[in-house]
């Protein structure tokens, strides 16, 4: 029932293990090739940071569940980090942990109420929770969060560190790795398969033993962590924080990522983000304002037609297809 | 004090009023859940693009808007039977999951397409009635809004004569009790997809006329929290259940413009959530809904 290649992602052990090597030899050389451009180390920075939050968003996939409020723990993380490293003089890199904590309590709560919701009830109800989020912050803790106008944070690097971009981009690279070596830890681990028990089977997973709500509420915590350290990381790259972070557009963006590369798949995300980051930044230097939204769209309406296990299932299609073709001259 | 029973008075018809709007977006959501078991995120673009159809059609024609009903509601249907032929009839079956995908897919294209046609600007057209007070329990309110509550109520009695009094509509909700034996009664299940997707998204359309001429303010992102709230209406009041969609769509209206008044404009959108949550909390599947599976 459960086969872990496509748990894992690519089905091919080989083109994996390739597939790997490459694209983080690429994330090392990149900057080098294309030079110190500010403006395309930006692109790279916040491409990588989206990495770690669509991943950590894909984590919740695992046990079968689905988010349409991630903001929520993206924000929250930012605005704790921010406020705790402007307050305390400490280095984000060392306050992002507790936004990520703040994300995790307030992800554990929602999540206790989520557990027990399905499919849609769910999906509104955590995009609902992004929303209440964001009301809060305007309005009761205006004090703090400075409303509308937002708040300066400290930024990962000064600005008059040189090459401090640079250090940036490494860094997150390497805090993305570390990210996703865990997520692989836990799903390679007991914790993994029970996951994928809950997922393909409820009531059998019961059955054998396993409690479905203490995994869930598992899997909403690790996400809701790691898409605080996501959130906290964007801000301190930009420097300031707004309730624009909590925005319908931030809750969609790691769902768009994940379901283009492959939902429910390590790879997916990571495949994922890069496609339509270098797509939509292309779109971008073409001139093209709405129209880049239409195209992202009908792609993903698209990939979920003709391709419901993302890109990363194409060359497996590819292959398939091929040998078809030669069996029958 | 009765100072006081005024002030209720007036946020209850502000209520009926915005309930109204809320009521045609979630008795279609609740009539395409009802045959496909679907429910389409993207609906609150739909109330968009009728908004603008009316819009344009006013700017060429200028005719009275709440004639326009007539061009906004079949363009919707149609707008609908495409839709679901393309997108949703492909992916039905596939896990509930991609249905909201497909959905987030719809929502960028349509809004997109919307802000290409019609720009990202924020429109505004005046209905001929718009200085038309009328005194109703010693209550002033606009007559467009007497006018609307009572199409509303006139486009939901036609809706329900259809479902029960034609050939059509009854195999329509013969396939929302069961696909499997209506399919063996000799009716074309696909063909009732299509249906009640087109009339989900004319009723949508109908909302989209209604929400322009109370003089609202439209923007080609403008459909998503109306939408949302739609959402929230058809959970508290059950997945496939349209009394329960106008149940809720009435108390909905209603709570809502209370916390306006109590709370602050602030919380308008924030509300919706937490009286959806505190209903789910205590009812997963809904005040009025059956069993989930």
């Amino acid at each position: 029932m459960i086969d872990m290649n496509t748990t894992l992602g690519i089905a091919s052990k080989k083109i994996r293990i390739y597939g790997v090597i490459s694209l983080l030899i690429l994330a090392f050389i990149l900057p080098l090739i294309l030079g110190m451009n500010l403006y395309i180390l930006t692109i790279l920075i916040l491409m990588v940071i989206f990495i770690i939050y669509a991943s950590s968003w894909n984590f919740l996939t695992y046990t079968g569940q689905g988010s349409l409020g991630h903001a929520a723990f993206f924000g929250l993380g930012g605005y704790a980090s921010a406020l705790v490293a402007s307050a305390s003089g400490v280095s984000p890199y060392i306050t992002m942990l507790i936004g990520g904590g703040a994300a995790a309590l307030v992800g554990l709560f929602i999540g206790a109420i989520c557990v027990r919701l399905k499919e849609w009830f769910l999906a509104m109800v955590t995009f609902g929770f992004a929303i209440i989020i964001q009301t809060l912050m305007v309005s009761q803790f205006v004090d703090i969060t400075g409303g509308w106008d937002g708040i300066a944070a400290p930024r990962l690097i000064s600005s008059s560190v040189p090459n401090y971009l640079l250090i940036e981009y490494y860094s997150i690279l390497v805090i993305a790795i570390i990210v996703i070596i865990i997520f692989w830890l836990i799903l390679k681990s007991p914790v993994g398969l029970a996951f994928a028990a809950i997922r393909e089977n409820e009531m059998e997973a019961r059955a054998a033993g396993i409690d479905p709500v203490r995994y869930r509420l598992f899997a909403f915590l690790v996400s809701a962590y790691f898409s605080g350290v996501a959130g906290a990381l964007e801000i301190h790259h930009l420097g300031y924080i707004t309730p624009e972070i909590f925005g319908v557009d931030i809750s969609f963006w790691p769902i768009i990522y994940s379901i283009s590369g492959g939902l429910g798949t390590l790879a997916g995300p990571i495949v994922g983000t890069i496609v339509i980051t270098v797509l939509w930044d292309g779109l971008q230097a073409l001139g093209l304002t709405y129209a880049r939204f239409i195209i992202i769209g009908l792609l993903l309406v698209l990939i979920i037609i003709f391709l419901p296990r993302g890109l990363i299932s194409l060359p497996d299609r590819i292959r398939i297809s091929l040998e078809k073709r030669r069996k029958t001259p | 004090m009765a100072g006081g029973v005024d002030v209720i008075l007036q946020v209850l018809i502000w209520g009926l009023y915005a309930g109204c709007i809320y009521i045609l977006l979630a008795t279609g959501l609740n009539l395409i859940f009802g045959v496909m078991k679907v429910v389409n995120f993207a609906h609150g673009e739909l109330l968009m693009l009728g908004a603008y159809i009316t819009f344009t059609f006013y700017a060429v024609s200028g005719f009275n808007p709440y004639v326009l009903l007539a061009a906004s509601v079949p363009t919707l249907i149609l707008a609908g039977v495409v839709i679901e032929r393309l997108c949703f009839r492909p992916i039905l079956g596939t896990g509930k999951l991609n249905e909201i995908f497909i959905s987030i897919g719809l929502i960028y294209i349509i809004q997109n397409a919307a802000a290409l046609i019609w720009t990202d600007e924020w429109r505004i057209i005046h209905s001929p009635f718009e200085k038309i007070t009328i005194s109703i329990f010693g209550v002033n309110m606009p007559l467009d809004y007497l006018i609307i509550i009572i199409t509303t109520i006139l486009i939901l009695v036609i809706l329900y004569l259809f479902l029960r009094k034609t050939r059509l509509g009854k195999a329509m909700r013969a396939t929302s009790q069961n696909r499997k034996g209506a399919m063996l009664m000799g009716i074309n299940v696909e063909r009732m997809d299509m249906l009640s997707f087109g009339i989900g998204a004319g009723l949508a359309g109908a909302a989209g006329t209604l929400w322009v001429v109370s003089g609202q303010v439209f923007n080609p992102y403008m459909g998503s929290i109306p939408a949302i709230k739609a959402f929230a209406i058809v959970i508290i009041g059950g997945l496939g259940s349209i009394p329960g969609a106008i149940i809720g769509g009435l108390i909905y209206g209603i709570a809502e413009n209370f916390a306006i008044f109590t709370l602050g404009g602030a919380w308008k959108d924030a509300v919706s959530f937490i009286i959806l949550i505190l209903v789910l909390i205590i009812r997963p599947t809904g005040i009025f809904g059956e069993s989930a599976e």
